[in-house]
Parts: structure tokens; sequence; C-alpha cells
């Protein structure tokens, strides 16, 4: 809303200078975004938030510097404005529901002379950004400006009695609006129609066939209040865009419409001369009007301050309101009928607040009483994001909405149909993923084409994952992984190519650090890997093969990656330590290392050795491995340290070597092992 | 010969000595079979029978102070040659160790603030990102074909009718009011969307703080103290707040709050858009409707609510002038966080 500095003394003394005004009107709730000077004046744009009809006004913004500054505003010579005499003779209205229409007035103006605006008006139109057309037209749009409230004037020639039916368009009917659109009706729209059609969308915009042009003679002026909800859908349905929607959705002065149509017919008849010539209404006179009572302790209590009663008073009968204070420390607020948006003793408290100065309310700290319920997953999740990052991955965000070829071309539950988004604005929206990874191999193939030699990323983020009843969301964790990591070593540079091995360490690393105590990688073919953490399934590894590689246009890499669900990493996971005494018996370590076909899996080697050892056994793993020229083809040397130890005394070589010996002779048996010298 | 000329001339022949042969002909010169102790002991003969013993032991002594001088003089020279025996280790290559991965800055600057309010007594708590149409709007106090919703526009989910992708944390009020009595102090991060169209500040879908604060007898105040501690904590402590007066359906009275510009200390520049002020976030006391809707004791409860935008605060805060840069993903740009 722009409004400017010399409109406004029209209705107000003011004594700030335009830069001082923004200041106040800004601090009271009416941001002023922008302050231009303009042919000797100041033109101020302030932002209206929806629930200030009544700021949509010179008016209504001069009464509030009124009731900022302590000065008197005035509406006098509006008040004073008088019907004529020729308004006894009666046009009828019809309306045809009275909640979509509450109040229609009409006026017929006879014998106008129609010609370009005077000087003054035209520049005070075109201060506000609104375009001088013609007498007429700017008298309506000057005092929708000036009051608030829209005015529309039709070609009374144009239109065929009976004049005026407001009534909701039938199907498929059709208009041709001011601004040269042809727009088809539908019965959800409320219309102005004569005789046989419409003739103006209701509140939203008037038509071409009945606009007043230099030659018209004879006017109709219309001031009604409209019903918001349908305005506001008929704008949106009609796609059309008005200062009169705008005020009419926010809701316009019952009021103020018998006001703004007499101002209107008294600036006619100075600038463009007629006679009123007839005059009907229908719907309601008298607005509806609210008392609230609000007490002092309320206002001071909830603001923590302490306002007199006087003081308060004062500043809500400036605004308008009408205030009687009784019993003592009570204020009974009467609201006038363009405060709509004052309903309850909160509201009466805003008023307060914002005329005295939000900054004029101290500052104190309440006493918080601290609650124990945190959220258990999301301290697992922080955990688990410090140990990615510190495992080297970088932490990435990427959009839950996403395209529906994006999920398709990853090759990744494609079982699934993604939950879809109603009104996306583009493809890039139309769904909601199911997974994280094809965001996840999206993103590293946007760092590859950036000349990226390694990419290790992750994100935890939720899915939404479609069901019959309700979409269930959860809470998932990402992690891909690609290229060749360079690894400085004292020897020098070591090159690491990543992969399924690279994300089953981190993996590990998580759920050790998180306490998760059974969890198992099974491979279940096509270069997936099945997670089970505890007992459930948790995830999975993937090796992405050359297919879904090519979609994403990567060429000569591989990407691995992981996709785990958050709620069964905690619920496998302890989050309580208990701590193990440090051994106080020295171990004895032996090593096997020996040739094992390589189609029989570490797994179940290891998993062999610690149900055939004895409990002396404390830990085995694998220390080395080898596949190659030295070896013959079909096998692998394997390496696996084995410790004994016991907690309550040192352990003798004598004791442990037929153990260990036993145990070889074991693996010998059950996976044909050749053991070599270590 | 005087013994404390002795030790002094004892004294300048090490300091001069830079080898092991050096120390040796040093320790043979005194310490020799005839070498300056051996004369000294050899005098004693020829000295008054009451002088001998106390010269005896000064001889002796001295004889001490010497092979400790001479064996430590070796162990510096020693250490010495051993180091620089060594080829030293060029300090100008790379250091050794595993890179470490960064986390995402929007992500940082939620833990930052979430750990702000912590300190306060605030329990951090997330929800659910698709929402019903009630939590939403209607509990809030929003209704649904009014121009307030205009600020909200959403996003519908199809073939779900009523259930859509929030368009602020501030749902999450109507959740836990729902589920617990007060007195209630939670922050709520966390993905929120609106159907914008994308540009360098705007975007589908971005972070918001939610914070609500209700208990008996909460004030405006308590909201100005507990905001201005938060801000002050993340811009520091000389910027300057100012409160004022907004609309949100589910507070009253609310208010917008600025800060003083953090890149021209207020005095006007692009970043604020010559204003002086950033606006960094939304608040006011919490509509009785709301607490109506939750099912709240009527008159029993105050309380304050808020909400920001996690990316505004991030952009100012690190100087980044295109939102779209936290989504893109660049690890040119993770890095940097």
């Amino acid at each position: 809303m722009k409004v400017t500095y010399n409109w406004l003394k029209d209705f107000v003394n003011i004594t700030l200078n335009p830069k001082e005004l923004a200041e106040k009107l800004t601090l009271a709730g009416l941001e002023v975004v922008s302050l231009k000077e303009s042919s000797g004046d100041s033109v101020l744009e302030i932002e209206i938030t929806s629930n200030r009809p009544d700021w949509l006004s010179i008016a209504g913004i001069a009464r509030e510097v009124g009731a900022i500054t302590g000065v008197k505003f005035d509406m006098g010579r509006f008040n004073r404005l008088k019907a004529k005499a020729g308004s006894k003779r009666r046009i009828e209205i019809s309306v045809a529901n009275e909640k979509d229409c509450p109040f229609y007035s009409a006026t017929v103006i006879q014998g106008v002379k129609v010609a370009p605006s005077p000087d003054w008006l035209r520049k005070r139109l075109e201060s506000l950004g609104c375009r001088s057309i013609n007498n007429i037209v700017d008298i309506t749009n000057y005092i929708l400006f000036e009051l608030g409230q829209p005015l529309h004037a039709f070609d009374l020639d144009a239109l065929k009695r009976p004049f005026v039916a407001v009534r909701r368009a039938r199907p498929e009917e059709k208009i041709i609006t001011l601004d040269g659109r042809q727009v088809v009706l539908n019965q959800e729209i409320l219309v102005i129609a004569d005789q046989d059609r419409p003739v103006a969308v209701a509140g939203i915009m008037g038509g071409k066939e009945t606009e007043v042009t230099l030659d018209t003679r004879n006017i109709l002026l219309e001031s009604a209040v409209f019903d918001p909800v349908l305005v506001r859908k008929g704008r949106q349905k009609t796609g059309l865009q008005s200062e009169s929607a705008y005020r009419f959705e926010r809701g316009v002065d019952l009021k103020g419409a018998k006001t703004a149509s007499l101002a209107a017919q008294e600036l006619i008849r100075k600038l463009a001369g007629g006679k009123v010539f007839s005059y009907g209404s229908a719907g309601a006179s008298e607005p509806s009007s609210t008392t609230i009572k609000v007490k002092m302790s309320q206002i001071n209590s909830l603001l923590g301050v302490n306002v007199p009663v006087l003081k308060a008073k004062q500043i809500l009968s400036r605004l308008g309101f009408f205030v009687k204070v009784k019993p003592k420390e009570t204020l009974l607020v009467k609201v006038p009928s363009f405060r709509q948006d004052v309903k309850s003793y909160v509201d009466v408290i805003e008023e307060v607040a914002r005329i005295y100065g939000y900054n004029k309310i101290p500052m104190s700290l309440p006493a918080v009483k601290p609650s124990q319920s945190q959220d258990g997953a999301r301290s697992s999740i922080s955990e688990v994001k410090r140990v990615l990052s510190a495992l080297g991955l970088n932490e990435v965000i990427t959009y839950s909405l996403v395209d529906r070829n994006l999920l398709a071309k990853s090759g990744i539950g494609q079982e699934l149909a993604p939950l879809e988004v109603l009104n996306p604005l583009s493809k890039e929206q139309e769904v909601l993923r199911y997974s994280l990874l094809p965001s996840l191999i999206k993103t590293v193939a946007y760092n590859l084409d950036q000349k990226q030699e390694c990419v290790s990323i992750f994100e935890v983020a939720d899915i939404f994952l479609p069901s019959r009843e309700c979409p269930r969301e959860e809470a998932s964790l990402g992690i891909a992984l690609c290229g060749t990591r360079s690894l400085f070593l004292e020897r020098g540079l070591v090159k690491d190519e990543v992969g399924i091995l690279h994300i089953k360490g981190i993996l590990e690393t998580v759920f050790r650090r998180l306490g998760v105590g059974g969890y198992s990688f099974k491979p279940t073919g096509n270069g997936r890997v099945s997670v089970v953490a505890g007992r459930d399934e948790a995830g999975y590894m993937l090796d992405l093969n050359e297919q879904v590689l090519a979609a994403f246009g990567i060429k000569n890499k591989k990407i691995v990656c992981a996709e785990i669900r958050i709620n069964k990493l905690v619920s496998a996971g302890i989050p309580e330590k208990k701590f193990s005494g440090i051994p106080r018996y020295p171990a004895i370590g032996r090593d096997i290392s020996f040739l094992v076909k390589d189609d029989i899996s570490v797994e179940d080697i290891l998993a062999e050795i610690r149900t055939r050892a004895s409990s002396l056994l404390s830990s085995s793993r694998i220390i080395d491995y080898y596949q190659g020229k030295q070896i013959p083809s079909g096998f692998r040397a394997l390496t696996i340290s084995c410790e004994y130890r016991d907690k309550d005394r040192t352990l003798t070589e004598e004791e442990v070597s037929p153990l260990h010996d036993a145990l070889c002779a074991g693996l010998e048996n059950k996976f044909g092992i050749r053991l070599r010298q270590a | 010969m005087d013994i404390n000329a002795i030790q002094a001339q004892l004294e300048d022949d090490l300091s001069a000595a830079s080898s092991a042969q050096d120390i040796e002909a040093i320790r043979v010169k005194y310490l020799g079979r005839k070498g300056v102790l051996a004369d000294l002991t050899g005098a004693i003969g020829s000295l008054p029978p009451e002088e001998r013993g106390v010269f005896g032991r000064e001889v002796n002594a001295l004889k001490l102070r010497i092979t400790e001088s001479v064996s430590s003089r070796l162990n510096a020279l020693n250490i010495k040659a051993s180091i620089s025996d060594k080829k030293e280790t060029d300090i100008g290559l790379p250091g050794i160790a595993q890179e470490l991965g960064s986390s995402h800055p929007i992500v940082q600057v939620i833990e930052e603030i979430c750990g702000i309010f912590a300190r306060m007594g605030f329990s951090v708590l997330e929800g659910p990102e698709i929402e019903t149409e009630f939590n939403n709007f209607t509990g809030l106090n929003i209704p649904l074909d009014h121009p307030s919703r205009d600020a909200f526009d959403t996003f519908y989910l199809k073939d779900y009718p009523k259930l859509l992708l929030r368009s602020h944390t501030s749902p999450m009020q109507v959740r836990v009011m729902k589920n617990r009595k007060p007195p209630l102090a939670i922050v709520v991060p966390g993905r929120v969307y609106r159907p914008d169209a994308v540009d360098a500040s705007h975007l589908f879908m971005f972070h918001q703080i939610e914070g609500l604060l209700v208990d008996e007898n909460i004030k405006f105040s308590d909201l100005k103290g507990v905001l201005e501690f938060f801000a002050k904590s993340v811009f520091g402590s000389d910027i300057k707040m100012r409160f004022r007066p907004h609309f949100f359906p589910f507070t009253e009275p609310s208010a917008e709050v600025d800060i003083s510009c953090i890149m021209c200390k207020g005095k006007g520049c692009s970043v604020c858009g010559r204003k002086g002020w950033l606006e960094i976030l939304g608040a006011g006391m919490v509509h009785p409707n709301v607490f109506k809707h939750a099912g709240y004791e009527k008159g029993k409860f105050t309380g304050f609510a808020f909400g920001m935008g996690v990316e505004r605060i991030a952009m100012l805060k690190y100087g980044i002038n295109d939102i779209r840069l936290f989504f893109e993903n660049d690890l040119r740009f993770l890095k940097q966080f």
C-alpha cells in the first residue's frame, strides 16, 4: 500500500518529517519498505498485514498516524455528507443470497461529462502507481485509495433493465473484463448481471462492454460489500487481480461503503457535473458491533509492563475504539465497524502494546523448568553424524521432493510407487522420495563434473513410503562413496579406490560406536548386500551397476552406497556404556597363515574359529590377505591373528600350543586350508 | 696451584671442546697419570702435616667435580651428534592425517541455535514433515479461506485429502500441546516446504526452527529477554534489537524481530537493503484459540512462540548470497564449513 505524505495531511496534522514518520509507522506495525520523493511529495510504501484491511486506505493510515503521534485525526468532512434529493427514486436491486453480498448500493447519475481528470487528481493517483483513465473512473479509484472502499461505475446506457442482479454465474457464462480478457465463469463465482448477462465479476473487475468511456453520459455507481471468501476464490479461479479484490478479500467496512459512495458522488458533481437520478440498496444497513472487556491486570501481566488505565484508554480511543472505564481498572472497549480483526481481549492488548511501543516493554528471563524428555533418536543421529564426518565424509542436504525420473533411473525401489504432490510447481517437485540414494548419486555425479577426485557424502533425512492408510515417514541414513582417495604416507602417495569394503568399514565403525550388538552383511545378489543389525535388516549396501552409472552420466568410476533405517539402528544400539576391566595378565598371540579356496567366505572361517575355539581364545581377526601371482589360482592367502588369554593368570606356551594346533587341524578338516610357514 | 683457578681453566677448556676427542684430551690433561690432579696429589706430601687433611679433601672434591663435568659434556656432545647424524625430515612435506569430513552448514547452524536454547532449558524435538491440514492451519488459528493463508502456500499430497507437507514448523506446537501439559519449553528444527519459485533467496524446501514456551505467567517481556539472549549469542553482544508489531494468526500480540545489520552495523548497506536492520524471526504470545484447540483450561496458561528461517540466519552468518548453494552440495562449498 502506497500513501503520500501530503495526502495523509488532509486528515491529520503531521509534525514529523517523512523519514521520522516512516520510522514511527514501522515500529507500530506498518512496515515502511520504501520512502521516495516525488514532485514535492513523499511516497511511503507500507507493507500491510492481512488482518488490517482498514490500513488499505489513506484515511486508515492517517488514523494510525494520529494515534502514534498524539494528534487529532479528522474525518469530519466525510461524516457531514448527505444523500442527494434524487436518491429517493428507487432502483430495483436483487441479491440472490445475502451471505454472498451483505450490502449492495447503486446510484444512477445522469448527465455527467466524462473527461480527462484535472492535474491534482491525476498526480495523486499516479503517485500511488495508478494510471489515470478519465474523471469518473479516476474518482472511483481515488475514493478506493482514500477510504479503502472499492467502487465501480457502469455506463448506464450499456445496461439492460432491470439493471442490477447480484448472483452466482451460470455454468459456462462468459465475460470480457476491463483488461480485455475473456473469462469463463462458473457457479462458484459471484457476478453483477443486468437482464441477460454478467456485467462485472463481483468485487474483482468490471466488464468491458459496460465500461465508462468518454462517450458515457449516464452512470450507475456501485458501492457494495461482498463475501471475502467468495471474492478470494473468484480471484483464484479467474486469475484476475485488482485493488478491489485485494480489499474485499480482507474485508471492507459496511459503514464505509455508504460514506464512500457519497464522497464519490460529491466529487463527480464537482468534476463531471450530472445529477443523482435514482438510488437503490439491498442488505444490512448497520454492521453488528462487539464490546470487549479487558482488565488492566490482564494487559500488564501479559506484557510485563505497568501501563496506567488512562494511557490505555487514550491509546484505544485515538485508534477509533469507544472506551469506558467501568469498573475501575477495567476497560469496556466497543469495536468500530472498520476493525473486524479485533475479536478478543488479546487483540485489544496488542493494540495497547503497539502504540505504547514494543520497545518500551522491558526484557526479562522466565524460569524455565527443565524437562527430561529428549528425543532419543536425535542424540543417536548426532553421534552417527560425528562418526561419519570424523571418517572423512561430507554431510549433504538434498531435496525431499524430486523428479520421478530420478528415482526411476537409479533402479532403486522400483516396486514402490512414490507419494505424489498434488500441486508441484515443476517436475523437480513432483514426488516425495522413498530413498535418499538417488539424490546422493546425483550429488556424486554433480561433484565428479566439478572434477572432484573423490566424493564421500552422507545425508540423514526422512524418507516417505506409500501405504494405503497413511503415508509412512521415517528417518534414514544414506551414504555414497566414489573415486580414489589419496593418502599421504611417509613413503609417499598411496591411491586407494573406494569400494564396497569402504562402506562396510564405515558402517562397522558406526555400529560399534552406537553399541549395536550383532551386525552382519549378507550378499543378496546383483551387487546388493543386506545389512542386518540386531535381528532385523536395517538396510543395505549397493555397488551400482554400469547401467545405473551410465544413466547418471558417470563413466569409468564406481559408486558404492548404503541406506540404513535410523530406527533400526537406534533400536539395535545400546547407548549405555559399561566398563569391562583391562586385562591384568599378558596374552599369548599365535598367527595362522594359510591358503584357502577363494570361494570360502572369510565370514565362515571366522565363525568356525569362534565356535570351535577354547574359552581361552580372546580374539581372532584377519590381519592380512593376499591373492595374486605367488598364490595358486583359485586360492587366497589369509593370516588370522589369534590371541589367548586367561583373566586370572598368565598362560604358558605349553597350555596354548595344543589348543592352537587343534584349532588349525579343525580348519584343515573343515575348509581344507593349507598352512603356510609364517 | 689454586684449586679455583684449576676449576675455571677446566670449564674454559670444556666449552671450547667440540668433539669426543677434545674431551678425551681434556680428561687426560686433568685426570691422567701425569695430569693436573696427579700433580696436586703428589704435592700433598710437601705440605705441613696440619694442612694435609684439608687440602686432601679439597683435591678429592675437585676430582669428583672434574669427572662429572667431563662426562656430562661428553653426553651433551653425543646427543647432538646422534641427532645430526640422521637425515632431517623435510618439514615442508604434507602432514600425514586422515582428512576430516564436514557437517552441513545448515546442520551446524541448527545445532548452534538449538544448543543456545538448550542452555536456557529448552528441549529439542522433531516432528513429521507430512502433516494434517488441522495441525498446519486450523489448530494454529489459521482460517482455511483467509488471505493469511497466502503467506503459507502449501504442497498437498495427491490421493490423501487433508494431508500436506508442512509449510512451517509450527504444527509441532499443536502436536506437543495435544500430548503434554505445561510447563513446556521446546525448540523444533526441521524441513518445511512451500511452492515458491526458485531464486537466490527462495526455495521450495528450507529449514525452520520453532520455539514454544508455555507455563503460568509467561509474559511478552520474557519473550523479549529470551530472544535477546539468543540473538546476542548468535550474532554477538554488540548488536541492537528491535521488535516490530506484526500479524501471525497463532500469536497475539505478534512481533517481527530485527537485529542491527551485522555487515554495516546499522548504517545501511546492500545486505540490509539500506535499512540498517535485518529481520531474523517472527514471534508472539500464543493465541488463546491455539490453547483452546489444544484443550488447555481457559486462561490458565500463557506462553510465547517464535519461528525463524535457518537458511536466512546461515546466509547472514557466513556471508552467503545464494540460498541454492546449500542444496547444490558442491564439495568446494561444503568443505568450507
